[in-house]
């Protein structure tokens, strides 16, 4: 979904607009202790005059350029400059560059369904963002993705007279349009779809639901183990078994009406 | 049984949202029902079930017939949860269909807008 706004970013940082990203290159207003940080800052200044320490008079960030006494170092930068900077000077992390591009997938090797993800909304931005957002993650856990298919959406419309039963003839219409987006995983480890899916999880966008089917494979010789495992299952299984059925004491004289006056539908309904 | 409606009536009230009388009493044939679908059923099925004797079938249908009316199924009665209105009730929101347009004009349902096609 960003993907009008990628090239500009590798090609020349200059004409690049955008201030929230670059936030997270360096730690710039840090009231503690701004006298230790000139060398962390990685922007390397052209005019390096010799550091006075005044770790007092720093920590007021919004200091203007105009102050002469104070060296460069020690300053947090205008925007404008840190920006400027970035084409020629640094750039931004390649993880950080990528949200900026067309969202990097895997390769599916065999091509084998694992997982499918529907996402719902009511809202296109919201659907198209959060399925962006699982593709992204999905890339970095090594999973192999397809999508975001745009599966059919569901309209629901109702009609209610706008006022009383006389005025049916002034009526108002209203929808509930439900977009759906389907992300499907394609032969990928199923604990890291596990992962993938609590990741979604936890980051759950407002808005959007979720819903997940995932299908496990199993080998050829599946029958075999299952054959194993049926006594291990019949033992786990007999005490509950045991219970299925009929009980003797049930018909032990009593006649059925004396069964639903016991206690055992009494306590249901609790009068 | 007797055949007192009060029989129903919950210790407190478990309910939240609008209530009057109606609302409340809808609330309590729904309780109702639920505990006694078990024998209700039962009943049911003693006098459809073909191989029982006539004299059992005849009996549960009079005790069928002898149970309180707010044990039936059919007593209950959507309402809405917004004004307690029984008529005109939108089921996927619960909500009267005047109650619907006010709310759905004033957003608060979400992704309901006014249509036009």
């Amino acid at each position: 979904m960003f993907a009008h706004q990628t090239r500009s970013l590798l090609g020349a940082g200059r004409n690049f607009r955008v201030s929230v990203p670059i936030r997270s290159l360096s730690t710039p207003t840090q009231p503690t202790a701004p006298a230790t940080t000139p060398e962390t800052v990685s922007q390397p200044t052209p005019t390096p005059v010799a550091p006075v320490a005044e770790a007092a008079s720093t920590p007021e960030t919004p200091k203007t350029p105009e102050v002469p006494e104070q060296p460069l170092e020690t300053r947090v930068k205008e925007w404008s400059e840190r920006l400027g900077a970035l084409g020629s000077e640094t750039r931004l992390p390649r993880s950080v560059q990528a949200i900026y591009m067309r969202p990097l997938r895997r390769k599916a090797e065999y091509g084998l369904p694992v997982c499918d993800l529907q996402l719902r909304s009511y809202s296109v931005e919201n659907v198209e963002f959060f399925a962006d957002f699982a593709i992204r993650a999905a890339y970095y856990l090594n999973l192999p993705v397809s999508g975001p298919v745009p599966l059919p959406r569901i309209v629901e419309r109702w009609t209610v007279p706008r006022s009383n039963f006389v005025h049916k003839k002034s009526q108002e219409n209203f929808e509930r349009i439900t977009l759906r987006r389907l992300v499907q995983i394609k032969d990928g480890n199923p604990k890291a779809v596990q992962a993938w899916l609590a990741f979604l999880r936890k980051h759950a966008f407002y808005g959007v639901g979720m819903k997940a089917n995932v299908w496990e494979h199993d080998s050829l010789d599946v029958g075999k183990s299952m054959d194993e495992s049926v006594a291990e299952i019949e033992k786990s299984l007999a005490p509950k078994l045991a219970q299925f059925g009929q009980r003797k004491d049930n018909s032990l004289g009593q006649s059925i009406f004396d069964t639903l006056d016991s206690d055992r539908f009494a306590e249901r309904k609790n009068l | 049984m007797s055949k007192v409606a009060s029989l129903f009536h919950p210790k407190r009230l478990n309910l939240s949202g609008f209530t009057n009388i109606r609302v409340i009493r809808d609330n309590n044939k729904r309780m109702a029902v639920e505990q006694n679908e078990p024998e209700r059923q039962a009943l049911r099925y003693m006098i459809r079930n073909t191989s029982l004797p006539g004299r059992v079938r005849a009996q549960a249908q009079l005790q069928l017939s002898q149970m309180h009316a707010y044990t039936r199924p059919t007593q209950v009665k959507n309402r809405c949860v917004a004004s307690g209105h029984a008529r005109s009730v939108i089921r996927d929101f619960r909500l009267n269909r005047y109650q619907f347009r006010m709310q759905a004009l004033a957003g608060h349902l979400p992704g309901v807008k006014k249509a036009s096609w």
